[in-house]
C-alpha cells in the first residue's frame, strides 16, 4: 500500500521508501516488550536476539535500555517477592550487561554520552573483607544507570571521608557481614559527621548482619539486608532529589 | 547428643553451641597461639568449659579452619586469605578475599591444583616455603590430633568432628566467585558438574584422612566428618537439585558407608530446598547424618525432616552479640517448641558463638534447655 505523504501532492508520493519506512516501524514495534520478557525469563539468547533486532530494525537505543531495564526492574521485584533467588537476580544483572554492551555504543552514537541518574559511593568497612553483598549492589547500580564508585573492601573511616571529598556523591553505601562492622559503620558516619559532610550525602548501610540488629543508633538514613530494596531506596532518594 | 542422632529423646533437649575463636578469645589467646600452639588452645578449652556454663560440650571447631593456618589446607591455599595474628581492634579473624583464582576449569582438572596454588593472583599471601607446607599438611595435623586426644581422655568430653569436606559447588564459589560461578552455571553447566565430579572425589579423600589422623574408630568424635558449607547464597531450588544436591548426597553416602558420620554444616537459608533435603537418610542407618542449619526455617525443617535426620539450630550470632539474655532465652523457648517434639533436635547456634558474643547470652543458651527443654 503506498502512503502520501502529508503535503499530499502526487509528485512526492514515494511508495517504496514509505513501505520500507512502514515495515521498519513494525519491525521497532514487533521488538517491543520481548527484551523486557526475555530479561524478566532470564532468557539471555533473546535478550540479545531482540536487542539485536531492535537496533536493525533502528529501534531508539535509549528506548531499548530502559526497556531492559525495566526487565531487570521486573527480576529485582520477583526477587523482592521471593519467586526469584540471589543467583537468578545476578544473572538477570549480567544479562543485562550483556544487553547493554550491545546498546551502548548506539546509544554513544546516536546521542552522545549517556546522562547518569546519580552517584554513589560503595565499599565495604574497615575490618570486613566481604565483597560479595557490596558488589551485587555495586552491579545493580550500575545497570540502573548510577555512576558507582566502588571503594572495594576493608575501607577505612578515613577513605570513606577523603572519596566523598573528591566525588560528592548522592549516596554513600556501607557494607558488612560481620558482627562487628555494625560499630565500624557507626564510628565512619561519625568520621563523615565530623568532616562536614553528613548534611550533604544520604546514607545507607547493607549486608547479612544489617537486617538483625537494631541500626536505629547508627546515624544512617536506611538500612536493609536485602539488595533489591536498597536499590529502590536509593533511586527514591534521587528522583526525590530531582523533583 | 547420641539419643538426638538417633532420633530418640534424652533426658532434655541437648544443646551444643559450636564455638571457635571465643574461646581463645575469652582466654587470652591471640589467634596465632590458638592455630599454632595446640597445647594452649586445649588449655584455653578447659578454662571455658565453665563460661559456657556446666561444663557442656564445648563443640570446637578449630579442626575445620586448621587448614588455614601457614596456608597449609590444598583448597585453603588456594584462596586468597588474609590471617591476622590478634584479634580485634588489632586484627580480625581470619577471611579471605573472593577473588577469581581458577581461569580454566579443564586445566585445572588436568593439571590437578598446581595451577591454582601457584596462581600469580595469590603470590602476596602465598609466601611459605615448600618445607612449611609440607610440615603443616602432614605433620603438625599429627600434633595436633595427639594433643586433642589427651583433651578427650583426660575430660571425657568427644570432638566436634575429626575432618571436614567442602561440597564442590563452595568450592567451586571461592575459587571463582559467586558472580562467575552463576554465569557459570547458567552458560557451561556441564562443566560445573564435571568439575563437582573432580573435587568430590578429592574432598571425600581428604576429609576422611584428616579423621583418621584425629583418631577415627579410637577418639570419640573423631568418626565425624564436618560437612561444609551448604552451597553458594542464593540457589534457587533447581539449582539447589541439579548443581548441589547430587554431590551432597553422594558425599554423605559414601561417609556413611565408610563408617563415618556425616554433620552437614548448612549455611544460609534452604527452606525451599526442604523437600529434597528430605533424602537425605534414603537407605542409610540411623543415628549416622545431622543437618546444623544456619538460616533455614527450623519450624518447616522439623516437618519436613522430622523421624529422617537430626536437625541442630539455630540461635542468630547478631542475637548473641547484640541482643540481651532475655531475649535469647524466648528465642530459645520457642526452636524447642518448634523442634523439640519426639527428639531428633539439638539447640545450637547459626553458624558458631561469634568471637564478641556476650557471655551471658551464650549461657542462655544452656539454661534455656534446661527450662524448656525437659522430655517427660
Amino acid at each position: 500500500m503506498a502512503v502520501r505523504s502529508s503535503g499530499g501532492h502526487d509528485d512526492e508520493i514515494c511508495p517504496l521508501e514509505l513501505c520500507a519506512h512502514q515495515a521498519d516501524v513494525e519491525k521497532r514495534r514487533e521488538t517491543v516488550g520481548k527484551l523486557s520478557e526475555a530479561m524478566a525469563s532470564l532468557d539471555k539468547g533473546g535478550v540479545l536476539a531482540a536487542v539485536k533486532e531492535g537496533i536493525a530494525a533502528k529501534r531508539d537505543p535509549v528506548e531499548m535500555i530502559e526497556e531492559a531495564r525495566k526487565g531487570l526492574e521486573i527480576a529485582g521485584e520477583e526477587f523482592e517477592r521471593g519467586n526469584f533467588f540471589l543467583m537468578e537476580l545476578m544473572r538477570a544483572a549480567q544479562i543485562f550487561k550483556a544487553a547493554a554492551a550491545l546498546i551502548d555504543p548506539v546509544i554513544k552514537e546516536c546521542h552522545g554520552d549517556t546522562q547518569v541518574k546519580g552517584k554513589v559511593l560503595i565499599g565495604t568497612v574497615a575490618g570486613d573483607v566481604h565483597d560479595l553483598g557490596k558488589g551485587i549492589v555495586a552491579t545493580l547500580l550500575q545497570c540502573g544507570g548510577f555512576d558507582v564508585i566502588d571503594l572495594g573492601v576493608d575501607v577505612s573511616e578515613a577513605a570513606f571521608v577523603a572519596k566523598i571529598q573528591e566525588n560528592s556523591p548522592h549516596v554513600v553505601g556501607m557494607s558488612g557481614l560481620l558482627t562487628t562492622s555494625i560499630p565500624v559503620m557507626k564510628s565512619t558516619v561519625t568520621a563523615i559527621e565530623k568532616a562536614g559532610l553528613r548534611e550533604k550525602v544520604k546514607v545507607i548501610v547493607g549486608g547479612g548482619v544489617v537486617g538483625e540488629v537494631d541500626t536505629s543508633s547508627i546515624g544512617v538514613d536506611h538500612a536493609t539486608s536485602n539488595a533489591s530494596e536498597g536499590i529502590r531506596i536509593i533511586e527514591g532518594w534521587i528522583s526525590n532529589s530531582e523533583s | 547428643m547420641h539419643a538426638a542422632w538417633n532420633l530418640e529423646k534424652a533426658d532434655r533437649v541437648p544443646v551444643a553451641p559450636i564455638n571457635c575463636y571465643i574461646i581463645p578469645y575469652l582466654a587470652g589467646l591471640s589467634i596465632r597461639e590458638m592455630f599454632y600452639e595446640p597445647e594452649k588452645l586445649i588449655q584455653a578449652t578447659v578454662d571455658c568449659l565453665d563460661i559456657l556454663g556446666d561444663f557442656v560440650d564445648p563443640n570446637i571447631t578449630t579442626f575445620d579452619h586448621l587448614s588455614i593456618i601457614g596456608k597449609s589446607g590444598w583448597d585453603q591455599a588456594t584462596l586468597d586469605w588474609r590471617i591476622w595474628d590478634d584479634f580485634p581492634p588489632k586484627g580480625n579473624i581470619p577471611s579471605f578475599y573472593e577473588k577469581c583464582t581458577l581461569n580454566d576449569y579443564d586445566d585445572a582438572m588436568e593439571s590437578g591444583f598446581a595451577t591454582i596454588l601457584y596462581n600469580n593472583k595469590l603470590k602476596e599471601v602465598f609466601d611459605r616455603s615448600l618445607e612449611d607446607m609440607l610440615y603443616y599438611e602432614f605433620e603438625y595435623k599429627k600434633a595436633y590430633a595427639d594433643a586433642w586426644r589427651k583433651f578427650v581422655a583426660e575430660h571425657e568430653i568427644p570432638l566436634l568432628m575429626g575432618g571436614r569436606v567442602c561440597h564442590p559447588l563452595d568450592l567451586l564459589q571461592y575459587y571463582r566467585g559467586l558472580d562467575q560461578l552463576t554465569e557459570d552455571i547458567f552458560e557451561r553447566p556441564d562443566k560445573v558438574k564435571e568439575m563437582s565430579e573432580f573435587l568430590l572425589d578429592y574432598e571425600l579423600m581428604r576429609g576422611m584422612e584428616d579423621a583418621m589422623i584425629m583418631g577415627a574408630g579410637e577418639v570419640p568424635g573423631a568418626e565425624t566428618v564436618f560437612f561444609v558449607n551448604g552451597g553458594p547464597p542464593g540457589m534457587s531450588k533447581s539449582i539447589f537439585d541439579e548443581f548441589f544436591w547430587p554431590y551432597a548426597k553422594r558425599a554423605v553416602d559414601i561417609l556413611v558407608d565408610r563408617g563415618f558420620k556425616v554433620y552437614c554444616h548448612w549455611d544460609n537459608d534452604l527452606t525451599h530446598c526442604l523437600e529434597t533435603i528430605k533424602g537425605i537418610t534414603e537407605r542409610l542407618p540411623k543415628g549416622k547424618v545431622l543437618i546444623d542449619f544456619e538460616k533455614t526455617n527450623m519450624k518447616k525443617a522439623k516437618e519436613a525432616l522430622g523421624g529422617r535426620v537430626c536437625i541442630y539450630g539455630n540461635v542468630p550470632s547478631s542475637l548473641l552479640v547484640y541482643g540481651t539474655p532475655e531475649e535469647v532465652d524466648a528465642y530459645c523457648k520457642q526452636l524447642i517448641e518448634d523442634c523439640a517434639e519426639g527428639g531428633g533436635y539439638i539447640l545450637g547456634t547459626e553458624c558458631e558463638v561469634p568471637w564478641d558474643s556476650k557471655r551471658e547470652n551464650v549461657r542462655a543458651i544452656v539454661e534455656a534447655a534446661s527450662k524448656y527443654g525437659q522430655y517427660a
